[in-house]
């Protein structure tokens, strides 16, 4: 006898035959043969069947729609039979468009980006073009799928509450992070991309093209950023390469010329091949004389009159050394230019890139920094400001950083075009947590930093192998730290006990993901692992686990809002008093020190990160305001402030910002970054931007940069400050908008209608450290 | 230095009043009501706020960074013997001073002996930003100034050289 039915949820409910009735009645409707009472008759063969069934007890919703449809047939109401069918069909239908995922699907489908901040969650995505829908519809699904099936329950749980923020978990069962590239050892021999190889390159235009190409096909194994950590040592190479090359063919036509003879290419090729078998010369960028001698020398044995030599020399030194310089600016142009246009990260996004360059000191390589600067300075096509790659210049006393150092000169342009393009960003190698690893002529132990601010290079696994090359993050996960202090009620114990379990959670979620990212197999990543970027994976076959060599990554912990979290425990923030400076710094010190702990329990690199949220900041203020109503200074913006930065709203001196954010750079190993906001055009005034790059690198900051407004009028093509009326065309702003770029954690984005709705008010409330205050001597 | 300054605001940090980071001091009071001025609030003699020198000069030193201090306005020199106090004072402290004014420098020379402290401010004053602003000749993308008659002028070079350096 049935007394209950089991619904689609699990519940079960009282038994009751009028339901069938009337779904058997609403068909016969739709059929045309409309009759209640053959319906009912049709229900009792319906259940009578179910009775007989000795398997079945409770039946389920579906059951006793497949017996009704089976009754239907069976009894001769074939068309009543069919609308049953479809009925059911769209039922089913209707209740699938309804679960959460499919919602989302709608809403990316048939929402404009404007008006839907899940398509602008991520400012580089076009969400409005084909494949950045695509790309979202992927995500979303991924993100619900991991949810649901892969997360351990409380891992989704704290997720999914805003505990914690498992950062990139659509990518979780695929890949890990980022990855610093080392483009001289990739380049060695050439390498594969997959269909075809690719040999060593010969020119600074292919040294160019083939390290975008590896920036992109990395792009396409891993979700994060692609750095390259030696832009300056790696390209030098391709200028070598190109001088030697213009070198010879510029002596050869002065030879041809000058001494009337032919065939000089063979008899040039064959010197320049001797001095280099014998004695290792080469032309060089600036003239080996060693080289030159023997050259003349060689020379000599077929022309007498040692004038020609000397004049052909002469003018191929010259001219070789022009060309050089002019094709390396062209490919730096071409690199930039490609790096902001192939859309070839998931179909709908530039990737993520970033190169380090300022120390290598060698000619070559000083003009390569040269001219990718100058490239960046000149800007795109129409003098667009370039959103990739970042750029980080690197500053290093005895360098680059005083006059007199050889590079200096490079410091100084640096700064000139951070002034107009926003970018580079400056990375401090003598700050004392970065300049323990750096050992003089080995790049590979200069920090360096990928794009928005991760930082890679201590090593815990293998203190051997503290380097930045071939190594990365593999996965993140930020804590809620003003829920935790909203929690707390003001009482700290209660605040720091609550904030160990939450990284007792992140950690345990943390190892979970990376027990996945160890199980892969090098085939997962052609080209990360395929082609030896990753450290030590050129030790392994195609089919070999990566999990030893992934233990050269880091899993790492970042959080957000302290300034919020301070606000919560003692009414002010670290930009207000010294008191909540001084437990800012406890906090995140015993954050990191729970994170050195768990590396030395584990034998892996556990790190903490300051984490740049951007979806982030508005989800996690979101919810915390509806459990805990709006407070002032902490649930009452439409965002929390990253990570250790002081709220931008908050007005402070440049000097005072930089000095109590520095030391939280030592203690975030993982990446950090501080910006200050400037009012005004500081390409007018780049002894003010200097100084304030000296400033940080005094204070022991590591990464920094300047933000100030970069506009620009499409029109006329001026970039500078614009208020309502260009002030180079004097064009009022009317149907052709003024471009705005402005930062976003970290990256440029292009026009601020991309921003999501959180970063927009932050940017809205951004304080220019430099603006105007009335009369106040507090 | 208890001498008094009218003042009608001070900027903390800037970078657009003359090279490197500087304080900005604005003197209330102002003759010249030049059409189309930036600050025309500042223009009353009346209006602003009283300060000593003294606590321009705390001000000043709690920040490392400042390059020097710019005396923009109203107009500086109406006030001229307590911005002379105040530069004597700032120069103490390895700063360097940029003074804003709606008269032009000859014009200062001319009649420095007529009107008390012209000479000393314009002696304590490494650049000189002068002439009235001029509407028609307003100019967005002019680095430190408002109108193009405006010269940035270097007081000590012209000084020595017996002509007029100009900066722009």
């Amino acid at each position: 006898m049935i007394t209950k039915i089991k619904k689609r949820d699990g519940r079960e409910v009282p038994f009751n035959i009028e339901k069938i009735t009337n779904a058997i009645f609403k068909a016969t409707r739709a059929a045309g043969e409309e009759d209640y009472e053959t319906a009912m008759a049709l229900a009792e063969k319906v259940v009578e069947r179910l009775h007989k069934d000795p398997d079945i007890k409770v039946p389920g919703v579906e059951e006793i729609q497949d017996v009704v449809e089976r009754v239907l047939i069976e009894e001769g109401h074939a068309r009543t039979a069919k609308e049953y069918i479809l009925y059911r069909a769209e039922r089913t239908r209707v209740r699938e468009m309804n679960t959460r995922l499919m919602k989302i699907y709608e809403e990316l489908t048939f929402k404009e980006s404007k008006d839907n901040d899940l398509k602008r969650e991520n400012a580089n995505i076009d969400g409005d073009t084909a494949m950045g829908t695509m790309l979202k519809y992927g995500s979303e699904g991924a993100k619900q799928f991991c949810e649901m099936f892969i997360l351990k329950p409380e891992h989704a749980k704290a997720h999914k509450d805003g505990d914690i923020h498992i950062h990139d978990l659509d990518f979780l069962t695929l890949t890990t992070t980022c990855c610093q590239i080392d483009i001289i050892k990739l380049f060695k021999d050439g390498f594969s991309t997959g269909h075809g190889h690719l040999r060593e390159p010969n020119d600074i235009h292919s040294y160019s093209a083939l390290a975008c190409i590896a920036i992109q096909s990395n792009q396409n194994d891993q979700h994060g950023g692609q750095s390259i950590p030696n832009f300056d040592y790696g390209m030098a190479l391709g200028v070598a390469k190109t001088y030697a090359r213009l070198y010879r063919q510029n002596l050869v036509k002065a030879l041809e010329l000058l001494s009337g003879k032919e065939d000089i290419t063979t008899l040039v090729n064959t010197i320049t091949k001797k001095i280099a078998d014998e004695h290792k010369a080469y032309p060089t960028l600036v003239p080996n004389e060693k080289y030159m001698e023997l050259e003349k020398k060689y020379l000599r044995e077929f022309i007498s009159d040692a004038d020609i030599i000397q004049k052909a020399q002469v003018f191929a030194v010259e001219k070789a050394g022009a060309e050089t310089d002019r094709n390396t600016y062209q490919a730096m142009e071409a690199f930039i230019h490609n790096l902001n246009t192939m859309h070839s990260r998931a179909g709908a996004q530039v990737p993520f890139s970033s190169i380090n360059y300022g120390t290598d000191t060698s000619p070559e390589g000083r003009l390569v920094i040269k001219n990718i600067l100058l490239a960046t300075e000149a800007g795109l096509g129409n003098g667009e400001t370039p959103i990739f790659p970042v750029h980080i210049f690197k500053v290093k006393e005895g360098v680059n950083y005083n006059p007199g150092d050889p590079n200096y000169d490079l410091f100084k342009l640096a700064c000139r075009v951070s002034a107009k393009r926003l970018f580079p960003n400056f990375s401090f190698l003598d700050a004392p947590f970065n300049l323990k690893y750096y050992r003089p002529g080995r790049p590979e132990t200069e920090i360096a930093y990928m794009g928005c601010r991760t930082r890679v290079i201590g090593n815990v696994y293998d203190s051997s192998r503290e380097i930045v090359y071939g190594r990365g993050n593999l996965s993140f996960t930020t804590i809620n730290l003003p829920r935790i202090a909203l929690r707390s009620n003001k009482d700290i114990n209660k605040f720091f006990a609550e904030l160990d379990k939450k990284i007792d959670l992140v950690i345990e979620q943390l190892l979970e993901r990376f027990e996945i990212q160890a199980c892969k197999k090098v085939k997962n990543f052609p080209f990360l692992m395929g082609q030896g970027v990753w450290i030590d994976s050129d030790k392994l076959g195609w089919e070999d686990e990566i999990r030893e060599v992934l233990k050269h990554g880091t899993l790492t912990t970042g959080f957000i809002g302290l300034a919020e979290c301070l606000k919560a425990l003692i009414g002010k923030h670290h930009g207000e008093s010294e008191e909540a400076q001084k437990l800012g710094l406890e906090i995140v010190r015993h954050m990191r020190k729970r994170m050195d702990q768990a590396s030395k329990k584990y034998n892996l690199n556990f790190t903490l990160i300051a984490t740049p949220a951007e979806g982030l900041a508005g989800r996690f203020v979101k919810m915390d305001r509806k459990i805990f109503g709006s407070l002032e200074g902490i649930t009452d913006k439409e965002y929390y402030t990253n990570s250790f930065h002081i709220p931008v709203y908050y007005e402070m001196s440049v000097f005072d910002k930089i000095r109590i954010e520095a030391p939280y750079h030592e203690l975030t190993n993982a990446g950090h970054i501080t910006y200050v906001e400037v009012d005004g055009d500081p390409t007018q005034n780049l002894e003010a931007f200097e100084k304030i790059i000296r400033a940080m690198k005094e204070a022991g900051i590591g990464y920094g940069s300047v933000n100030h407004p970069v506009d620009r009028d499409p029109v006329c093509g001026f970039t500078g400050i614009i208020g309502n009326k260009c002030p180079f065309c004097g064009r009022e702003e009317g149907e052709v908008k003024f471009e705005r770029i402005r930062r976003i954690t970290g990256y440029l984005v292009g026009t601020i209608e991309r921003f999501n709705d959180a970063k927009r008010a932050e940017e809205r409330d951004r304080v220019k450290h430099m603006s105007f205050c009335k009369w106040g001597l507090s | 230095m208890k001498t008094i300054i009218r003042i009608a605001g001070i900027i903390k940090e800037s970078i657009v009043d003359g090279p490197g980071i500087r304080m900005v001091v604005f003197a209330q009071g102002c003759k010249h009501k030049c059409p189309g001025c930036h600050n025309p609030e500042t223009h009353s003699f009346n209006g602003g706020t009283l300060v000593t020198v003294d606590s321009i000069l705390e001000l000043a030193k709690k920040n490392p960074l400042l390059d020097g201090i710019t005396f923009s306005g109203g107009e500086p020199f109406e006030q001229a013997e307590a911005f002379a106090v105040l530069a004597q004072e700032v120069k103490k402290l390895n700063l360097d001073i940029v003074t804003y004014t709606g008269y032009t420098y000859e014009y200062i020379l001319e009649n420095s002996s007529r009107h008390r402290g012209w000479g000393a401010l314009l002696d304590k004053t490494d650049i000189l930003v002068d002439g009235r602003y001029e509407a028609n000749k307003r100019n967005l993308l002019l680095k430190f100034r408002g109108s193009e008659n405006q010269r940035i002028i270097d007081v000590k070079r012209t000084k020595a050289e017996k002509r007029i350096v100009i900066l722009n």
